[in-house]
């Protein structure tokens, strides 16, 4: 059981997508996974002054793991791809053609303050009509609950490592 | 001539097909009128460069009292390998013309199943400038006689879209024994002809077509019911005009080809001879149909074919297909949609089914509305990009734009559901204001959740002792303890709740903390039920993330004025508080 598994077991459930859109099927939560703790283990290595930018790059590297392993059909993890490019002032990465996109039949009305709200939420939800709009935060929330899931685990791993080194540690620094 | 786009299909056909129909309208006004014969030549030479193979017919007279008659001439302009236009008009009672093709001799031979008479047809070896004008003009004179004739009904003008004579050079060999590829009883060969669909429904042409055209042109539309049909109706009435007419211009068709000539010669003859016998033939068995033909207003109408080229067999594939843009093509779906009810038609009488192509023709967005309610509902599910197909409910409009928007709400509310689905603690939440005021919260939340994760994982890996294995390839390679998402959720919750207690510095925090976490907490209890530790948990790093910098630098400096000896123990002890 590890921590693969507590996401998979988390994950069976939304397997069932009623959604009638064609997604891309949900990225593994294995490959997240281990995407993410190679770049944490990047970040650990290079390690920076700066806790804050410790931080930023933790937080990059969240992203962009989530969002790799979306692939890169859904807007919102092109979008994202596309923020966290931004920060490192790279030359942009192509996006793939979004030809539902480019074809603005509707122009997004931001008049729902609601659905205002959902687009400023769901990266990339500017762009996209409404019915769109749904779908990508259906992925989005999805990804991010996976995300969440994901971090929890290893806070927890490293918690639980952490107070068996402990423990470890104390017992003979009380016999010392 | 741009000879490629003889064997190049698919887009250009389509642009050709979508250049023809802009063309079409054009000619059809052209057609009309005798003096439009010339504009016809343009207009087919324009068509004809495009693409090079026509087939048309022209259809003319009036209806008929009791039903339409509709007597299909079919103009055949074949383009032949060497650029030459082929004209071959014909008749089609299928079950009565046994047409033969002589491709040695580069000829189109009509045969009268029951007479045995010959329409031929010379291609021109020569270019095909000679043959265009022939065309309006044989066309014409066709629309001369035929209204003279009592006989005639209504010819068609069908101007098929290029492209389908794409077969002709490979069809061929085929076609060049004469061979008869249907199981029809009556040895048809088969015309290389694109696909005379036009006023008849392509449906109804599909059945007949077979018989007469070489099985070699797959999308070849015939209609067993248009093959009656164009039976009962004697065209050629008076044998005079098809064949004087038919021929005037034949040898101005093959200048350079002195042998047409005399096959000229020979043709009218046989299509006299063709026209009376079949005639009698025909009025034999359509007697009291016939006296009802008349002359009638020619009437010319071309019906481009477009998209009909893999939408016979395959008109849900076409619909199925998946194109992105569902709003593009609305043309796209009133072809399929034509073709279903023609086809549909095409079993029943010809006359009705020429009464409803025409209608289709005339009423094509209406049609289009009704086609689309009759697809059914179940292909919208089915169908996730392309074209939608909703079925009108009783006692709802059929507007088009109706159906349209009823579309999208419904896809909107699918969406909602699964979304309500998703979100925890939504099953009861009715109303699209409140759940997506409810997802807005659920997202938010989990955005923070991620941010608190990043903040300490950070602080972890700051604080981490290089001695200390961080454990990523144990957590890759050993099992861990399994956590269930609540409870990592309330360890997740215990660290925010600890780390303000840890630093006394930080007791506002921590009283700022509680209190909006106890403020929010209601609302997200509320809402949120499974999570309802993990809401207080999402409150508390709204009121923490603006603190998040100085609190990572209080942890920081602390760090680093404490010993490094006694920084693992204070992570120790925080882990322990976090172990909790």
């Amino acid at each position: 059981m590890g921590v693969i598994d507590i996401m998979d077991a988390k994950g069976t459930s939304s397997l069932g997508n009623p959604n009638p859109n064609i997604l891309t099927p949900h990225p593994s939560k294995s490959s997240v996974a281990i995407r993410f703790l190679r770049v944490l283990s990047l970040v650990r290595h290079t390690a920076s002054s700066s806790p804050s930018s410790r931080a930023c790059r933790i937080r990059r590297a969240a992203c962009s793991c989530m969002a790799y392993s979306a692939g890169p059909r859904r807007a919102w993890s092109r979008a994202l791809l596309r923020k966290l490019v931004r920060r490192r002032r790279k030359p942009p990465r192509r996006d793939l053609p979004r030809p539902a996109a480019i074809i603005r039949r509707r122009r997004p009305v931001g008049g729902d303050r609601l659905e205002v709200a959902l687009r400023r939420v769901v990266p990339g939800g500017a762009g996209m009509e409404y019915c769109r709009l749904l779908e990508e935060a259906a992925d989005y929330v999805k990804c991010l609950v996976m995300q969440v899931r994901l971090m929890q685990s290893i806070v927890d791993f490293e918690s639980h490592v952490h107070s068996v080194n402990k423990r470890s540690e104390i017992d003979p620094g009380d016999r010392n | 001539m741009r000879g490629q786009k003889k064997t190049r299909r698919g887009e250009k056909d389509k642009l050709e097909r979508a250049r023809f129909v802009r063309k079409h309208s054009r000619a059809k006004a052209a057609f009309l009128t005798e003096a439009g014969r010339l504009k016809v030549g343009e207009y087919l030479e324009r068509a004809s460069s495009l693409s090079g193979f026509w087939v048309g017919a022209l259809e003319w007279g009036k209806r008929s009292e009791v039903e339409d008659k509709v007597i299909i001439l079919f103009l055949f302009l074949g383009q032949s390998k060497d650029k030459s236009f082929t004209v071959a008009v014909s008749e089609d009672p299928l079950p009565r013309l046994e047409t033969s093709i002589d491709m040695n001799e580069n000829k189109f031979v009509l045969n009268s199943h029951h007479d045995g008479g010959e329409w031929q047809f010379n291609t021109p070896a020569m270019s095909m400038v000679p043959l265009l004008p022939n065309a309006p003009s044989l066309a014409g004179g066709l629309m001369n006689q035929i209204t003279r004739s009592s006989y005639l009904s209504t010819p068609m003008v069908e101007v098929f879209s290029p492209g389908q004579w794409n077969h002709h050079p490979t069809s061929s060999p085929n076609m060049a024994l004469g061979e008869s590829n249907f199981a029809s009883t009556s040895s048809i060969n088969s015309i290389p002809v694109g696909k005379p669909v036009a006023i008849s429904p392509r449906g109804m042409l599909v059945s007949t077509e077979p018989r007469i055209f070489p099985t070699s042109l797959p999308h070849f539309p015939v209609d067993s019911a248009f093959v009656e049909r164009a039976a009962r109706f004697s065209c050629f009435g008076s044998g005079n005009f098809s064949g004087i007419n038919f021929f005037g211009s034949s040898p101005a068709m093959a200048p350079s080809n002195n042998e047409g000539i005399g096959d000229q010669v020979q043709k009218d003859e046989l299509l006299q001879v063709d026209h009376e016998s079949f005639n009698g033939s025909t009025m034999k068995n359509q007697g009291d149909q016939n006296s009802q033909i008349g002359n009638g207003e020619s009437r010319v109408v071309i019906f481009p074919e477009d998209g009909l080229e893999g939408n016979t067999g395959s008109t849900d594939a076409a619909l199925n297909s998946s194109s992105s843009d569902r709003g593009v093509n609305k043309r796209r779906k009133t072809v399929p949609d034509i073709e279903r009810d023609p086809v549909q038609g095409g079993r029943q009488s010809s006359s009705e089914t020429t009464k409803e192509n025409i209608e289709n023709k005339q009423k094509v967005e209406q049609i289009n509305s009704k086609q689309t309610e009759k697809n059914g509902k179940d292909n919208s599910e089915f169908v996730k990009e392309g074209y939608v197909h909703v079925r009108a409910r009783r006692g709802q409009a059929t507007n088009s734009h109706s159906l349209a928007e009823r579309v999208r709400r419904e896809k909107i509310s699918e969406r909602m559901k699964y979304l309500q689905e998703l979100v925890p603690g939504c099953s009861k939440v009715t109303g699209k204001a409140v759940m997506l005021d409810e997802i807005i919260n659920y997202v938010q939340s989990l955005q923070r959740q991620v941010e608190v994760s990043i903040m300490f994982l950070s602080m972890k890996l700051a604080a981490v002792n290089p001695q200390l294995d961080f454990g990523i390839e144990g957590l890759l390679a050993k099992n861990l303890l399994r956590a269930h998402g609540s409870s990592s959720s309330a360890t997740g919750f215990s660290p925010e709740m600890i780390y303000p207690q840890a630093y006394p510095s930080q007791h506002n925090l921590v009283h700022t903390g509680i209190s909006a976490m106890a403020s929010h907490s209601d609302t997200f209890r509320r809402a949120i039920s499974t999570q309802s530790t993990a809401s207080g948990y999402k409150e508390s790093p709204l009121q923490v993330q603006p603190m998040h910098i100085p609190w990572n630098e209080e942890l920081i400096t602390q760090m680093a004025y404490g010993a490094n000896p006694s920084n693992p123990q204070n992570m120790d002890s925080k882990a322990d508080d976090f172990a909790i």
